[in-house]
Formats: structure tokens, C-alpha cells, sequence
């Protein structure tokens, strides 16, 4: 459905995304991982079409995000990380005037409806500046939703929320995603990817490092990370620390030891090496965080 | 045509929603009627002691003695106006990343640029509503010529015209909103001064040819005539094709957002 193609960006001297190529099918969900200046949001920022690309080109359903801004555009909801508020408008008024420059039919409606789908009823007649930050990025949301789009990406959706308001946008946006919607989150909040999303993209310093399905990035790529606790740890670290394929042995408190391995699967020898010394606990699952440092730092690298 | 009004109405009622509008109406009513007391005091004096005076005006009326200077006059209001009410347009957008919401909705960003220009000129013509009273002062009063008063409210229209899209493009380059305000009474200044330069120039040689240039461009002096009730097809065709070069370069500046 969304295919980006050889995408490029270049700021003057420094390029930000470099022949980035990936596809995302129609209602699938897809993670956008990455650091902190890996070209997340300039990515996302050509897809909605608020920035040219360098080179390459994206399309959606065929169309030429640039070939064809205004089509593209009513299919798109955007939330950028900053959501683009006016805050000296109520929110009513904002989210009308959202539709309206959205090109909604039934401007009042559509208004009406999405914010009670964004659980903006009690906040609708009051000022935005007034309101929480959790309340504001749901006048964010539904700005981005107004005129039901096909397509949602949104942009570090979760930063600067509190514990209670991360949830309720979480939960919020869990229910959007579920409703045949294709979707990109960025973020770099694994858990957040890990609870909503079924593929990830993984770039950093504007490459691509990796991607494709959680389950299958976590079988064929990087290292894992095995938590055990033994009853006798005495001798235990010295065998692990020659084991082939184990690349960091770090011994906690009371029998806890933490090894993270190369690529390849070496339970089964971890676990036979421990049982001996009284194996209690064990736990190799291998987790988006442990991909994710892997890939960015054999990238850096 | 449908988004231009919205974005028009948006920034219209902006104005509203700050105190800004607020005191834009308060000072601007009080700066005219500041203005225009003098004049009617310098004209009504003019008038009694007129028959005394042997080198005093031989006849006067209302519209070449009071309408045409208090018109005039109070051109310069709008000069200091209208930079401190366009400096937010694109800077204070662009600082919140409003804009955002705008560049990536399914509109033009001529629909963007006119909707943003029609909406802060909508508001200096609403400005000029308090005005009103002055003219219907003079004509409970007296006989002014309507046409007259017409054609000055005119010229004060195509003024504002042209300061407003000044202003508008400078609100493009920066997102420092006192940087926009600066920038555009700087170019505003330079295009007031044009018409005093002319002034002190003589007529014939270079000096002459100077003269007709800087008369040409000067902004003010074609507001003069129209002043006076006279409105030349030129002086239009010159302020349309001002608002236009200004709106144009404001529209390549937004445009060149998506590509840096």
C-alpha cells in the first residue's frame, strides 16, 4: 500500500535518510525504529508530504505522494511529535477547522464524531492552551483523524506523557489500529512497539538496519540475552566466559548471572553448563531491545 | 476557495482571541481621532478667520482642507500597524509547528499564502469600521463630497493592501517574530521615504530622471490623488501588481519549506 522507494534526503552537506526502501501492506501496523536523529521523522515527514524527498519517491496505492499531493493527502492522518495545534482555539473549533482543510463533506459530524472517538467530549468548548498535555495530544489525534483516513503515521505518539496519560493514548491508539487502518508509529519505546505493532523497520543514521516481522527478526538476527540464577555460581562464570558464543558475562547478586550472546541459539548448552551448579531460573527469551542495540551497533560499526 | 475562507476566518478570529485585536481597535480608533481633532480645529480656525486674512485661501471646503489631509495624515498610522500585525502570520506558525497541519492537508500553498493575507487585511478593514463616525460627523455637520470620502477610504484600502503583503512575506523568512515585524517596517520605511527623496529633487537632468523613477515607486504619492478624489487606472494597476510580486515571493518562500 505505502512504498517507499530509494528515498534520500540531504539537509545542504549532511543527509539525513539515505536510499531508504520499504513496503507497508494494507492494515498491517509497522514499527519505525530508530535512535535519536536516524531520520524517523524526515522519513515520515516525506511520506505525509510536508517535505520534499532529495532522491526516490513514495507512493500510496501507485500515487506519487508529490505527483499527486491532494488525493494522497486526504488519505493520510499525520501526527508529527510536536502536534500542530492552534492553541488559542477551542477545540471544537480546532477540530473543525481540521476537517474542514482536510476536506470533509460533513464538517460538523465528522467533528462531532472524533472527538468523542478521542475522548475529547468534557474539554470540547474550552481552550487548548488550557488543557493537560494528554488532552492536547489527543486534539493531536484527532486532528490526524478527522477525516478517517486509510493510513496513520504517527510520530513518537508517546513523548513527554505521563505514566497514566502514555497508557490512555496507548490504549487509545491500540483501538484506531484495529480498525483496518495501516499504520507507522515511530518511537524508540520498544515496549510500545512490541504491544502494538506485527513488523518493525529498524534504521539508524538513516539506513536501513533491519527488518520484517518481530518473530522472525528475532530468530534470525542478533544476539540474546540469557538470565539465569544458580544455587553454586562458584566455577559457573569461568565456564561460561570461554563458552563459544557468548560474548559478555555479568554476574549480579546471589547467583544471578546475565551472559548476552552472539547470533545463533546456545540455550541448551548455557542450561547443561548450569544445571550442575542448581540451575533455578532461567530465561533466554530473546526481546525487540536486544535486536534493536544489536543492529544499531553493528551499523555504527 | 472554500480552505482560503477558513484559513481567513482562523487568523481573523485570532486577532480576537489575543489581546492584540483588542488593542489594535482601541489605538487605532484613538490615534485617527487624535488626528482628526487636529485637523477639524485647524480647519474650523482656517474657516473663522478666513474673511480677515488677505493671504489666506480665497475659498475653502471641507473635502480639500479637512477630508484630503486627515486621509493623508493618517496613512502613517497603518505604517506602524501593519508590520505588528502580520509579524505572527507564518513565524509564530511555524515556532509551534502549526504549520504542520496546514502543509500537510490536501491544499495549495497559494491557498495557504491567500488565505493567511486575506484574513490579517480583513481585520484592518475592520479597523477602518471605527472610523466611521468621522465621515458621518462631517456629513450630520456639513456637505462633504461622498465620492471623495469613497475614493479615500480606496486609497486606504490599496495602502494597506500593499503594507499587509510586505508584511506577510517577511512573517515567511523567519520564525522570530520581532526579526518579521522589523524586516517589514524597514521596507515599508524605505518605500515612505521614496516619496520625500522625490521631493527634494529638481526637475531636469539626472536629477529629473531620478525623480520620475522614485515617483514611480513611491507608494504614498500615488495614495495622493486618490486622495483628492481622483483615481488613475495606473495607480490600481500599480498596487495590484504590488500585492501580487510580494504574495508571489511569499508563496515561493512556503513552498521552498519542503525542500530544506
Amino acid at each position: 500500500m505505502i512504498k517507499v522507494e530509494k528515498l534520500t534526503k540531504r539537509y545542504g552537506a549532511t543527509t539525513a535518510v539515505q536510499e531508504l526502501s520499504f513496503e507497508v501492506p494494507k492494515g498491517e501496523v509497522v514499527g519505525f525504529l530508530g535512535p535519536n536523529g536516524a531520520g524517523k521523522t524526515t522519513t515520515m515527514r516525506i511520506i505525509t508530504g510536508s517535505l520534499g524527498a532529495t532522491e526516490g519517491r513514495v507512493t500510496l496505492d501507485g500515487q506519487d505522494v508529490f505527483e499527486n499531493p491532494r488525493q494522497v493527502k486526504r488519505r493520510i492522518g499525520y501526527l508529527p511529535e510536536v502536534p500542530p495545534l492552534y492553541t488559542d482555539m477551542k477545540v471544537r473549533d480546532y477540530v473543525r477547522f481540521a476537517a474542514r482543510l482536510k476536506g470533509v463533506d460533513d464538517i460538523k459530524g465528522a467533528a462531532e464524531a472524533t472527538i468523542d472517538r478521542v475522548g475529547l467530549t468534557p474539554v470540547a468548548h474550552r481552550i487548548i492552551d488550557h488543557l493537560s498535555k494528554g488532552f492536547r495530544q489527543r486534539c493531536g489525534v484527532a486532528q490526524a483523524l478527522v477525516h478517517n483516513p486509510d493510513v496513520l503515521i504517527l510520530d513518537e505518539p508517546y513523548s513527554g506523557l505521563d505514566p497514566a496519560q502514555r497508557v490512555e493514548i496507548r490504549d487509545l491508539l491500540r483501538e484506531l489500529a484495529q480498525e483496518e487502518r495501516t499504520v507507522i508509529l515511530s518511537t524508540h519505546v520498544l515496549a510500545d512497539i512490541e504491544a502494538m505493532c506485527e513488523r518493525v523497520v529498524i534504521i539508524n543514521k538513516g539506513k536501513m538496519v533491519g527488518q520484517g516481522p518481530i518473530s522472525e527478526l528475532t530468530k534470525v538476527l542478533g544476539g540474546r540475552t540469557i538470565h539465569l540464577s544458580v544455587a553454586r555460581p562458584e566455577g559457573l562464570l569461568d565456564i561460561l566466559r570461554v563458552m563459544p558464543g557468548v560474548l559478555s558475562v555479568t554476574p549480579g547478586e546471589a547467583g544471578a548471572i546475565s551472559l548476552f550472546t552472539e547470533p545463533g541459539d546456545i540455550r541448551e548448552q548455557v542450561a547443561a553448563a548450569a544445571v550442575p551448579h542448581g540451575l533455578l531460573e532461567f530465561s533466554g527469551r530473546q526481546s525487540l531491545e536486544d535486536i534493536f542495540l544489536h543492529l544499531t551497533k553493528t551499523a555504527e560499526a | 476557495m472554500g480552505n482560503i475562507l477558513a484559513i481567513a476566518k482562523r487568523e481573523l478570529r485570532n486577532y480576537f482571541a489575543t489581546p492584540v485585536g483588542w488593542l489594535s481597535l482601541c489605538g487605532y480608533i484613538l490615534l485617527t481621532g487624535f488626528f482628526f481633532s487636529i485637523f477639524l480645529g485647524f480647519y474650523s480656525e482656517q474657516a473663522a478667520t478666513m474673511g480677515y486674512d488677505p493671504y489666506g485661501p480665497a475659498e475653502m471646503n471641507v473635502d480639500e482642507y479637512l477630508v484630503s489631509p486627515f486621509f493623508g495624515n493618517a496613512n502613517i498610522i497603518l505604517l506602524f500597524l501593519c508590520p505588528a500585525l502580520t509579524m505572527r502570520l507564518f513565524s509564530e506558525d511555524r515556532k509551534a509547528k502549526s504549520l504542520e497541519l496546514l502543509l500537510t492537508s490536501p491544499i495549495s500553498t497559494t491557498e495557504i499564502v491567500l488565505g493567511k493575507y486575506l484574513g490579517a487585511l480583513g481585520f484592518v478593514l475592520l479597523l477602518f469600521l471605527g472610523t466611521l463616525h468621522y465621515p458621518a460627523l462631517l456629513f450630520w455637520m456639513g456637505d462633504p463630497d461622498p465620492g471623495i470620502m469613497a475614493s479615500c477610504y480606496l486609497s486606504w484600502t490599496m495602502m494597506t493592501a500593499c503594507f499587509m503583503a510586505v508584511g506577510l512575506m517577511a512573517s515567511s523568512f523567519t520564525e522570530n517574530q520581532m526579526v518579521a515585524m522589523i524586516l517589514a517596517f524597514g521596507i515599508l520605511l524605505m518605500f515612505w521615504l521614496l516619496g520625500w527623496a522625490e521631493g527634494s529633487l529638481g526637475s531636469t537632468g539626472f536629477q529629473g530622471n531620478l525623480k520620475d523613477v522614485l515617483s514611480f515607486a513611491s507608494l504614498v504619492n500615488r495614495t495622493e490623488d486618490m486622495q483628492k478624489g481622483l483615481i488613475h487606472t495606473k495607480d490600481l494597476v500599480y498596487f495590484g501588481s504590488f500585492v501580487a510580486f510580494f504574495l508571489f515571493v511569499t508563496h515561493q518562500r512556503v513552498e521552498a519549506y519542503r525542500w530544506r
